[in-house]
């Protein structure tokens, strides 16, 4: 048998050189293993097959049909049995139904039909079935016409089958196997092959592994004893006197911080007041996961009470989590005292003189006075509230000289800076009137009278125009009512004293106009903002126009007519503007409580923000001839700095700040409205939401 | 366009050359995630914070310098070969061909960690400062249960074990243990080698429990690298002080999980004992499952104990002793160690069966006391006349004896944490001790100062009164503001009727500051205006004094504020946020103390 030949020289092989023979021996063992299954299975199938057949018939027909296919092979396989009874129909494997209608049912073996038997009927078979006992053992052949009947041994076998067991009885299925051939030391070899050459002479192949082995064993790669056992510890840093050698090479490293050492909480028996209270731990469970301690104090009475410790290979772990992935900067740490932060200042009393502690009040409005404004010789002062009234009073003394009744609330009012015209601009609600004050003496009023006069022409002509401002004479007093489309905010004089400039904050484009005084002439200069419009200044020394529109301050050239600068304050809502008599400098509040202080000359950036407020900053002004600056705001104080602009460029503005006054009352949410320098002493007006003017002296 | 566009054909550069991501790191390393981790624990490389995340917010970044110093070293080289090297074996099991698999297992490549720890601490007090994890890694890991199967080899825990007793063993031996916490995690210790503090933890010796949510690659891997560091930091330790390393310890007293004692021993017993008598003790250092050991091999190590015994200069004391004459003659002690060595020094411990042995065996010789145990080996017996005090830790003593005191641990705890001998009332057996408190906390700065900690001061004060009659030989420094204090506790009152004269004198200063100022003002308003106003608006002021004041020092603050540039403003607003926040714990603790101290009174 070939399948032992290749089992007994697979041994053989593998005895001479096992690891590569390994792949091949494998199949071979499985081929014998199948080959000798089929056989088996071969020999039972041709047993019962054969012992069926015996009884002259073949018991296969359209029970089996197609599926036991290969049981029909397996029979004309084994030839065996075939050879006892030959069929008698030789149609062979077609279907029987094409003979249906035929007279014949096929053709024996010399080519002759082979005619139909004649059908009995139901009823003679079934009395036939009665009468013969052996009827049950009939069975109805359809392929060559004729009945069977099975004898006593067939079904016999058809019962041990139907039970699963082997066809005959006498078969013993688990018969101990008996290993007939003896496979080891077999005398005569399988195969009568001649022994092969290569059997005799010396593997070129293991001679050529042996060279292999030979080489690496001279080079040292193989070694056969084993290596000498180093020890595993020894004096690994020697003296560290050689710095340069103990250098740690590469990057800068940076040591891991060491875990936070154990405070008083951490111990077994804390103090009392270290342990949280029920309702504090209770607590610790509405506190975001974050927030909450890692650790809860508890308290053991003795030391053997205390239990193992459950997240400490959870902690440890946690160690080297953060050791090996927690990115490491080196932060410095901050460890000075927090007063060394604040900025070395000039000491205050160097910066003296600067407004101090109230000096005077000036009482008399019935509603927040909502602007102030001094007469540039310092000796009077005016103020418009909310009331309807302008108020004229002497500074020194508080006494009010006059008292004008306008009839709206007043918004803004500015004196003309030229002392020998002492009119009062008032704006209130849509009108600005220009007050003829009435001050100084016999040959200025007469002055002041004829420029105060209007005459009716001057009306028609602003008929022609109706968007423009008309001019009017005041009714009840004597001076101008200049007619606005809107409400005018602000109203501020040139220093000239020929032009002022009024704010219509909604009037759009034509929201900033300047009016000539002694032509009665109003022109709208600036038509393009983007922004409502806050307020408008007239640069102290030189043809320039400040506007400040809610977000930035734009610089206009009034002699070219253009646009010359804009500054960023970058804040919220921009509420006031003041400029520094020098020029060069520019204060801007804003309605969040933040000043800046922007230099022209450097950028259009502020050089400074003074957080200096919580609430709206109402006003700013700068002082005339003292390096003073002030604020005021809803939160009923006024800030005092120290703003010194030298005129070396190199050096940036002192700005130190000096003095927080207090003293007005907030009244509606609204505090200090408005505050003015006196224009030669360094004191400063502030005008309150309470009714109350104040003057801070030093 | 991308935010960091860079033109094709122009290097990169900045933060994008400088940096790399942990992904790109991997891929050019060639190498797994794992052995990359490994890498990194192994060679201490640690991810960075660049100045501008170039490839994401939520990448790690590596400095591209690491990655290059890691891809040079050989180790990765030797880590591939071991993957193959593991691959060839599993590829023998796998065709049953377990002669190939031994052989090969036989052969496995090894990698050694000197080179990389002398790379990462170039000099022996770099690995002194970096010691502390190492410590307390090491101690956990030897606190573990030593069960096969478990994720941690038997070995590599009998071996953290072996490697922590024998730095406490230095440790006790050059008294260099300076403070001690019984917290609730284990216990605190803090030594001082070669001016490095060292701070190191030890869990309670409890069984721990091996939990899941923890990856014990990582641990092990750190572990790997501790352990040699240990070893040889331990090497160079005794080798210092003339003692071969590694330790050939008596079996026995190893056996009797008295590893640490037999380690003193053996520590303190070397001086005398040079080369040729180290044959006579030594004896396979063999780590058997303890118990098992006991019984076979008790007569045998009796034996040897004797021949130890023998070779030992005759009694703990004098060994401990000659070694502190050692020691002085080298004279590299200063005061502190001194003092640690004398702490416990005419005293006798014993200490019973339910303390935790192993802490106080390393304790108490470290500051110079004699101990023994209730158990095999131990030294001395219970019956002991000469034993001044018994360690116990039982709600009742039943037999006691009026030579000794029998006191709880914690006594010992904190008598080494206050340098001094407690009175030892209060730790007496059965009562519950006094408060524990950590010696980490320097209690003035945090603004709260516990009873305890007053009464420990008190104690101090006195005894180094007693100690030291002559405080010209301490430095004044240190001992002025315990005299300040002292006399602060014992004469109150007149502490109070200085302070009295210090408010007195500053109302008096103030006055005339304000008397100054109201001077200063005066003159240039009598210039200009009437003064009545102003005396008048002065007496207003000086009337309202005191809530002025406030408001003035509001002004003040408010204003420097303004000046400030926002950067200092908010550093400073957030360190005024953090004093509050120290404040209100304070606060929370006096509130406490309060309610306790109300509810014990009623």
């Amino acid at each position: 048998m070939p399948a032992t030949m290749a089992k007994s020289r697979a041994a053989f092989k593998k005895k001479a050189d096992h690891v590569e023979q390994e792949g091949p021996e494998e199949p071979s063992e499985n081929g014998f293993v199948r080959e000798s299954g089929d056989q088996e299975e071969e020999s039972e199938r041709s047993d019962v097959v054969g012992s069926s057949e015996d009884e002259g018939s073949s018991g296969e027909g359209e029970i089996d049909g197609e599926d036991d296919e290969e049981i029909h092979q397996s029979a004309e396989e084994s030839d065996s049995s075939e050879d006892e009874v030959a069929p008698r129909n030789t149609i062979g494997e077609v279907p029987l139904e094409w003979y249906k209608d035929e007279e014949h049912i096929g053709y024996d073996i010399t080519g002759k039909k082979i005619r139909k038997q004649a059908r009995k009927d139901k009823i003679d078979s079934f009395l036939a079935g009665v009468d013969d006992s052996k009827n049950w053992r009939k069975i109805y052949d359809e392929y060559n016409d004729e009945e069977v009947e099975l004898t006593k041994e067939e079904i016999r076998i058809i019962r041990r089958l139907l039970k699963g067991r082997t066809p005959h009885a006498e078969v013993d299925p688990y018969a101990p196997y008996v290993d007939w051939f003896d496979w080891e030391d077999k005398g005569h070899p399988l195969s009568n092959a001649p022994e092969p050459k290569r059997r005799f002479i010396p593997s070129k192949w293991e001679q050529k592994k042996v060279v292999q082995y030979v080489r690496a064993i001279r080079k040292g790669l193989i070694k056969f004893d084993k290596p000498k056992e180093e020890p595993r510890f020894y004096l690994l840093w020697g003296d560290d006197s050689s710095v340069a050698e103990n250098k740690r090479h590469g990057l800068s490293y940076i040591p891991a911080p060491k875990p936070k050492l154990a405070g008083h909480e951490e111990s077994y028996n804390p103090s009392i007041e270290y342990i949280p209270t029920q309702e504090e731990i209770n607590s610790y469970q509405l506190m975001y996961e974050e927030d909450r301690p890692k650790f809860i104090p508890r308290r053991y009475e003795s030391l053997r009470n205390v239990p193992a410790y459950e997240n400490a290979l959870k902690e440890g772990f946690d160690r080297c989590l953060d050791l090996y992935l927690c990115p490491r900067t080196r932060k410095k740490r901050i460890n000075i005292d927090p007063e060394s932060l604040k900025p070395k200042l000039p000491s205050k009393k160097d910066l003296k003189p600067y407004p101090l502690r109230c000096y005077l009040e000036y009482r008399g409005h019935s509603g927040p006075v909502n602007s102030i404004s001094i007469e540039v010789s310092g000796q009077w002062i005016a103020s418009g509230s909310t009331d309807g009234t302008v108020r004229l009073w002497e500074v020194e003394t508080g006494r009010c000289l006059r008292v004008w009744d306008v009839g709206e609330a007043v918004q803004h009012l500015a004196w003309n800076p030229l002392p020998e015209l002492p009119i009062l601009a008032v704006s209130a609600g849509h009108k600005v009137h220009l007050l003829n004050t009435g001050l100084g003496d016999a040959e200025e009023k007469m002055r002041i009278k004829e420029l105060l006069h209007v005459e009716e022409v001057l009306t028609d002509d602003a008929g022609n125009s109706v968007s423009a401002v008309s001019w009017i004479k005041h009714e009840k007093h004597d001076g101008i009512t200049l007619e606005h489309l809107k409400t005018v905010s602000t109203v501020e004089w040139h220093r000239k004293g020929d032009y002022f400039t009024t704010i219509m904050p909604s009037g759009d484009s034509r929201a900033v106009s300047i009016h000539q005084l002694s032509k009665k002439h109003t022109a709208n200069p600036i038509k393009k903002l983007r922004a409502p419009a806050v307020s408008a200044v007239f640069h102290p020394t030189r043809p320039f126009f400040f506007v400040s529109t809610k977000k930035n301050v734009r610089v206009y050239d009034l002699s070219k007519n253009k646009l010359i600068k804009k500054l960023e304050p970058g804040l919220r809502e921009v509420s006031s503007i003041a400029i520094h008599p020098g020029g060069d400098n520019v204060i801007v509040g804003s309605k969040e409580g933040k000043m800046c202080w922007f230099d022209m000359d450097l950028s259009s950036q502020p050089y400074k923000r003074l957080p200096a407020h919580p609430k709206d900053m109402t006003n700013v002004a700068f002082h005339r001839s003292y390096p003073l600056f002030a604020s005021c705001s809803d939160d009923c104080t006024a800030y005092v700095f120290h703003g010194m602009v030298y005129s070396d460029l190199n050096q940036n503005p002192l700005i130190v700040p000096l003095e927080i006054l207090r003293g007005h009352t907030s009244s509606n949410g609204r505090g200090v409205l408005d505050c003015k320098f006196h224009p030669r002493q360094p004191w400063l007006f502030t005008a309150g939401a309470d009714s109350v003017i104040k003057l801070y002296c030093h | 366009m991308p935010k960091h566009y860079r033109p094709p054909g122009k290097k990169k550069e900045g933060n994008a050359a400088k940096y790399i991501t942990r992904t790109k790191a991997v891929h050019y390393l060639q190498v797994s995630l794992p052995t990359f981790r490994k890498l990194c624990i192994l060679k201490g490389i640690f991810p960075r914070e660049p100045k501008k995340k170039v490839e994401g917010n939520h990448k790690t970044y590596y400095h591209t310098k690491d990655i290059a110093f890691l891809a040079h070293d050989p180790l990765v080289e030797k880590f591939r070969d071991i993957r193959a090297h593991k691959r060839k074996v599993k590829k023998a099991l796998a065709r049953k061909n377990r002669e190939l698999a031994d052989r090969l297992l036989n052969r496995q490549p090894t990698y050694k960690l000197d080179r990389l720890i002398l790379e990462r601490y170039p000099t022996f007090v770099d690995a002194l400062r970096d010691l502390d994890d190492c410590l307390t890694m090491v101690h956990l890991f030897a606190a573990l249960p030593a069960v096969g199967g478990e994720r941690i080899q038997v070995e590599q825990i009998h071996n953290c074990r072996r490697l922590s007793h024998e730095w406490q063993a230095y440790i006790s031996q050059t008294h260099s243990l300076r403070k001690t916490f019984i917290s609730v995690k284990g216990i605190y210790y803090q030594a001082e080698v070669e001016g490095q503090k060292i701070t190191w933890l030890t869990p309670h010796a409890l069984q721990q429990v091996l939990t899941d949510d923890v990856d014990f690659n990582v641990m092990l891997t750190f572990l790997e690298f501790y352990e040699a560091l240990l070893g040889f930091v331990n090497f160079k330790l005794y080798h210092s002080i003339n003692v071969k390393y590694p330790p050939l310890l008596d079996p026995r007293l190893e056996a009797l999980a008295a590893e640490l004692y037999a380690l003193c021993r053996y520590v303190s017993a070397a001086p005398e004992r040079q080369l040729g008598d180290s044959q006579a003790i030594s004896s396979s250092e063999n780590e058997q499952s303890e118990d098992k050991k006991v019984d076979a091999q008790t007569d045998e190590s009796d034996l040897r104990l004797a021949q130890l015994q023998h070779q030992l200069p005759a009694n703990e004391p004098g060994t401990l002793m000659h070694l502190v004459e050692d020691a002085t003659g080298a004279d590299d002690e200063d005061n502190e160690t001194k003092e640690c060595k004398n702490l416990f020094k005419k005293l006798k411990f014993f200490l019973s069966r339910e303390v935790p042995r192993e802490s106080l065996l390393f304790i108490i010789p470290a500051f110079g006391g004699v101990v023994s145990w209730e158990g095999d080996g131990s030294p001395f017996k219970e019956s002991d006349e000469d034993i001044t005090h018994q360690i116990v830790d039982r709600p009742t003593q039943s037999h006691m004896l009026l030579s000794r005191e029998y006191v709880q641990p914690q006594w010992i705890y904190d008598c080494v944490n206050a340098r001094i001998i407690l009175p030892t009332e209060a730790y007496l057996v059965g009562r519950v001790p006094p408060p524990h408190l950590s010696p980490f906390v320097d209690n003035e700065a945090e603004g709260y100062v516990p009873e305890y900690a007053e009464t420990i001061k008190r104690l101090q004060v006195a005894a180094s009164k007693q100690v030291l009659p002559m405080p010209g030989l301490e430095s004044g420094d240190l001992d002025d503001p315990h005299n300040l204090l002292a006399e602060g506790i014992i004469d109150r009152a007149e502490a109070s009727e200085a302070a009295e004269k210090k408010r007195k004198l500053a109302m008096l200063e103030k006055q005339y500051h304000d008397e100054l100022n109201m001077e200063l003002q005066g003159i240039p308003y009598s210039a200009s205006l009437s003064s009545k106003n102003l005396q008048s608006s002065v007496e207003d002021v000086q009337e309202d004094a005191p809530a002025d004041s406030e408001q003035m020092e509001k002004d003040t603050r408010d204003l420097s504020m303004v000046s400030m540039s926002r950067k200092k403003r908010r550093l400073y607003e957030a360190m005024q946020i953090s004093k509050e926040r120290k404040k209100a714990n304070v606060n929370i603790l006096r509130e406490r103390k309060n309610k306790a101290q109300a509810s014990k009174k009623e």
